[in-house]
């Protein structure tokens, strides 16, 4: 009997040990690609990512995982809304200056415009058919890819909102009982907000915007900020990234997340390397690590939804293929988005 | 010949010696003035001239076209935003002057108690930046989770907010209690320049304290409240960090808002330096205007110093004073400053002062785990310091030059040294973006672009703190060195440099705090490599992390005050506090 105790605990210390080691021994492991790509973009010694997709906090620690990932890369992530971080890759453009290397934006148009200016460098990540089959396809040309999955939906504050009055709609938000109670952005500033405007003009037409408009609405630069002011408690109800807010949930604030029944809002995503980028190889490198299992463990440990095949969906995160999805196209986008920028300055006065 | 050249005699007489020809007129001191003409070319001629030009060239064809003017000015939305600059100017000086001008006269005039603790609070209120005091006032003063608000609902139980810092109040409020400080120190000097004696007459005549200050006091000091509150004018147009923090939330369109608009994609440099071009010509008239009410001398400097000055005793009214002086540094330094220090160290702001609420992840957030602060904290601070040393020294070269004489056409230099006065940060970033950005000089992304703007930025006040300090020291003590056998050099290394050196070290400072802090100048001009803190909060503000920009917030004010502090050291603290 002791013995087989004995036995049982030795295992399990072995067990332990070995899978310890595994994963020590695992991580340098690097496919002959990869180690080729690495020790080319060691010599190029960093990465700067601009980005507007996710906050700076999940930014940073995407930074901070690469660079664990790969010593001796190290990777600054610029994060700012989206036109902000445009207008910063499109100044560097235009002064042939470019010293960012990669670009992530949640408004695809974006990429359009680069790849007119022959802006962007043409790279099709190896890991590409790791991808879910839904994404794969805007990144069969090369020039970027589908970077993040990150639907909006409508968070609000469990503290003052009781879960019968949360609204359920994007049309519930026109109510008047969310007088001065909502948070949204400024697609001016936000890019992910001018698709979301432009989906809510497509389904329920401008008026959306003008009723939105009596309820006199937080207008922040990210969307982000309205989700911040929900947590805080200075809004009851926001336009915010359903992953945030699942994410909150889980770490104990006050928040819950609603998932529209007209429809969540998935802002086209993603991802490229700019053409004079200083550090291409270590650029490719990251690419390759934003398609890897490590950076899929990050997006779900963090609730959010991961970008390549085989990752299991943890509790609390419905998978999105019961739900609708509203989307945009991203070549009528780009025709659109200034003329709805100006049309959401001439409701909101702003 | 050189021997004779190289004296300021020798310079006079060749510059009004009209005869002789060209090539014999070149001397020396010719090659100094192209010198520092060269030099203020690249700072501001080239840059200004440069938005002139981009704003007439046609964004394609590079031909001369009024098109941008009319894109700029050919929207009511966009003329609205200039006509709301103005208002909102006029109002934030109405407040800066009453939260500034009763203080200064308190501080100076009167025997008002606490008198240092109120110097040293507006003093806070100079060294911390607007940005910060906008976002401690979102803390405090938030609709619905503001901190005055939840007080409020908490004694009477209603929930309708009492105050709300989203609005056109609120905006307003925010810039006064940043701007205050230029009138207090402008002021105060005014009133620390008159005598007692007509205050005497109109206490004789049966005038109480407070009707003597009104009716004698404050006309004799007026020339320089006018001069400070338009100086305050200028600078709330051209502040970009409040608005950006309240101006859209509260719905208020203003110029620099839009200006940056101009600058998204598409991006339209022509039409925004259009867009600039008004807002320069009323600074500039405004600070002509400024000048010529300054030089109407006859009120305060003509009774100067020659008489008497007693402290107005001000009895029971004493305390109602200090009240109000309490006040008004509470809702500019103490009420900010304790609301952002508390959210840096909070979970979340909103909790208020609990155990559990407290925490150092927002400290180890910014210092370690975000990607850029860190090394911005260090920009900031390295490109304070250099802006402030290049251009103090700069300046007071120029001053030097211009107080003794020693080049003809030296008046050129004084005035191109203060032409930055009438540049709004913004606008002279989008200068320094369309000249040295782009190729051929492809500066973009450098330290050397944002040390070149900075220095600009900052050179009038180096320049009028400079002329000053040398203004002061006679030019015999010189004249003793050149007597005994010294050059220049080693008059200006042993005699002058020794008696500017606190002038210096103080117009250093003044430089120094505001340069470490810049945000205007620096947003379109930073690269990935090259961003300093205050960008670095800007960004951070968009996403509405408080605890987490107020953490890197005051990362920077300790920074910058220990800067300060050590400054203040080396110079005795009343440096800019009373006049010696």
């Amino acid at each position: 009997m002791r013995s087989t105790l004995l036995r049982a605990a030795a295992l399990v210390f072995f067990a332990g040990a070995t899978s310890v080691a595994a994963q020590e021994g695992e991580s340098p492991q690097y496919e002959p690609w990869e180690q080729e790509l690495y020790e080319a973009a060691q010599e190029e010694g960093q990465i700067v990512w601009y980005v507007s997709q996710t906050t700076s906090e999940f930014a940073d620690q995407v930074c901070n995982l690469f660079q664990q990932t790969y010593p001796g890369v190290e990777c600054s992530a610029v994060r700012a809304t989206g036109s902000v971080t445009f207008q910063r890759v499109m100044q560097e453009v235009q002064a042939q200056a470019v010293q960012g290397d990669v670009y992530s934006s949640n408004d695809t148009t974006d990429f359009l415009l680069l790849s007119e200016g022959d802006a962007l460098l043409e790279y099709l990540p190896q890991r590409i058919d790791n991808m879910l089959p839904n994404l794969r396809e805007a990144g069969r040309d090369g020039l970027w890819f589908t970077s993040n999955v990150s639907p909006y939906g409508i968070v609000y504050n469990t503290g003052l909102v009781a879960e019968e009055e949360a609204p359920q709609t994007w049309t519930d938000l026109l109510d008047p009982k969310w007088k001065g109670q909502v948070g949204i952005a400024h697609p001016g500033f936000s890019g992910s907000m001018g698709m979301y405007a432009i989906a809510m003009r497509d389904k329920y037409g401008w008026e959306y915007f003008e009723k939105l408009e009596e309820n006199d609405p937080y207008i922040g630069r990210s969307i982000a900020d309205g989700f911040n002011l929900v947590v805080s408690g200075e809004r009851k109800v926001a336009v915010a990234p359903v992953t945030l807010g699942l994410a909150a949930t889980a770490s104990g604030d006050p928040v819950q997340t609603v998932f529209p029944e007209d429809g969540l809002m998935l802002p086209p995503s993603g991802t490229g390397i700019l053409a004079d980028a200083p550090h291409p190889n270590a650029a490719k490198l990251f690419e390759e690590f934003l398609l890897s299992e490590a950076y899929a463990d990050l997006l779900i440990e963090n609730l959010r939804y991961p970008l390549i095949q085989g990752v299991e969906l943890p509790e609390g995160m419905p998978p999105l293929d019961d739900v609708e999805l509203l989307t945009v196209d991203p070549e009528s986008a780009a025709t659109e988005v200034v003329e709805i920028q100006d049309q959401f300055r001439a409701t909101f006065g702003i | 010949m050189s021997t004779i050249t190289s004296t300021p005699v020798g310079a006079r007489a060749a510059a009004s010696a009209g005869r002789v020809s060209l090539l014999q007129r070149f001397q020396p001191s010719s090659l100094v003035l192209l010198f520092f003409v060269a030099i203020l070319f690249v700072l501001i001629v080239a840059p200004m001239s440069m938005l002139v030009i981009k704003s007439f060239t046609h964004p394609e064809t590079g031909g001369f076209t009024l098109q941008n003017y009319l894109a700029a000015y050919g929207t009511p939305h966009h003329v609205r935003a200039l006509l709301n600059t103005l208002y909102m100017a006029v109002c934030v000086v109405a407040l800066s002057l009453i939260l500034a001008v009763p203080l200064a006269w308190a501080c100076t005039r009167t025997d008002m108690p606490g008198r240092t603790f109120v110097r040293v609070g507006v003093f806070g209120a100079f060294l911390i930046p607007p940005y910060l005091g906008g976002v401690g006032w979102i803390l405090l003063a938030g609709p619905n989770a503001g901190w005055l608000n939840q007080i409020w609902t908490w004694l009477t139980g209603d929930v309708e907010p009492i105050v709300n810092i989203f609005s056109f109040e609120g905006l307003v409020l925010v810039m006064a209690i940043n701007l205050y400080f230029t009138i207090f120190v402008l002021v105060s000097a005014a009133f620390e320049m008159l005598n007692s004696e007509m205050e005497d007459a109109a206490n004789i005549l049966g005038a109480g304290p407070i009707r003597t200050a009104l009716k004698v006091t404050f006309p004799l000091v007026l020339p320089s409240i006018l001069g400070s509150a338009l100086l305050t004018f200028l600078v709330s147009m051209a502040l970009y960090g409040v608005p950006a923090l309240i101006s859209i939330p509260a719905r208020f369109p203003v110029v620099v808002i839009q200006l940056s608009e101009f600058f998204t994609f598409p991006l339209r440099i022509e039409v925004a330096a259009a867009y600039s071009i008004p807002l320069l010509m009323i600074t500039a008239g405004l600070l002509y205007l400024q000048k010529r009410i300054l030089s109407r001398k006859g009120y305060a400097s003509v009774t100067g110093k020659g008489g008497e000055r007693r402290l107005v005793k001000l009895g029971r009214w004493r305390w109602v004073m200090f009240g109000y002086s309490f006040f008004v540094v509470s809702i500019s330094v103490v009420m900010p400053l304790f609301v952002l220090l508390m959210a840096a160290f909070s979970v979340s702001w909103v909790r208020g002062l609990t155990w559990g609420n407290l925490t150092l992840q927002n400290f180890q957030y910014v210092l370690f785990e975000h990607t850029t602060s860190q090394k911005a904290l260090i920009s900031s601070v390295g490109l304070g310091a250099t802006a402030a040393t290049v251009a103090i020294v700069l300046a007071l070269a120029i001053a030097y030059i211009m107080q003794r004489r020693l080049v003809p056409f030296s008046g050129v230099l004084g005035f191109l040294c203060m032409s930055p006065f009438v540049i709004p940060g913004i606008v002279l970033a989008i200068a320094f973006y369309a000249v040295y950005a782009l190729p051929p000089v492809s500066l973009y992304g450098t330290y050397l672009i944002l040390a070149l703007a900075f220095t600009t930025r900052f050179l009038p006040i180096a320049y009028t703190t400079g002329s000053a300090g040398v203004s002061a020291i006679h030019y015999e003590m010189e004249d003793a060195v050149r007597i005994l056998g010294g050059g220049r050099l080693i008059a200006i290394r042993k005699v002058v440099a020794p008696l500017l050196k606190r002038t210096l070290a103080a117009g250093w400072l003044l430089i120094f705090v505001p340069a470490a802090q810049e945000l205007s100048t620096a947003i379109f001009l930073i690269g990935p490599h090259t961003r300093v803190v205050s960008v670095v909060l800007l960004d951070m503000s968009q996403e509405g992390q408080m605890e987490q920009l107020a953490a890197l917030g005051s990362m920077l004010l300790l920074l910058v005050t220990a800067v300060v502090l050590i400054g203040l050291r080396l110079l005795g603290r009343d440096f800019m506090m009373r006049r010696s």
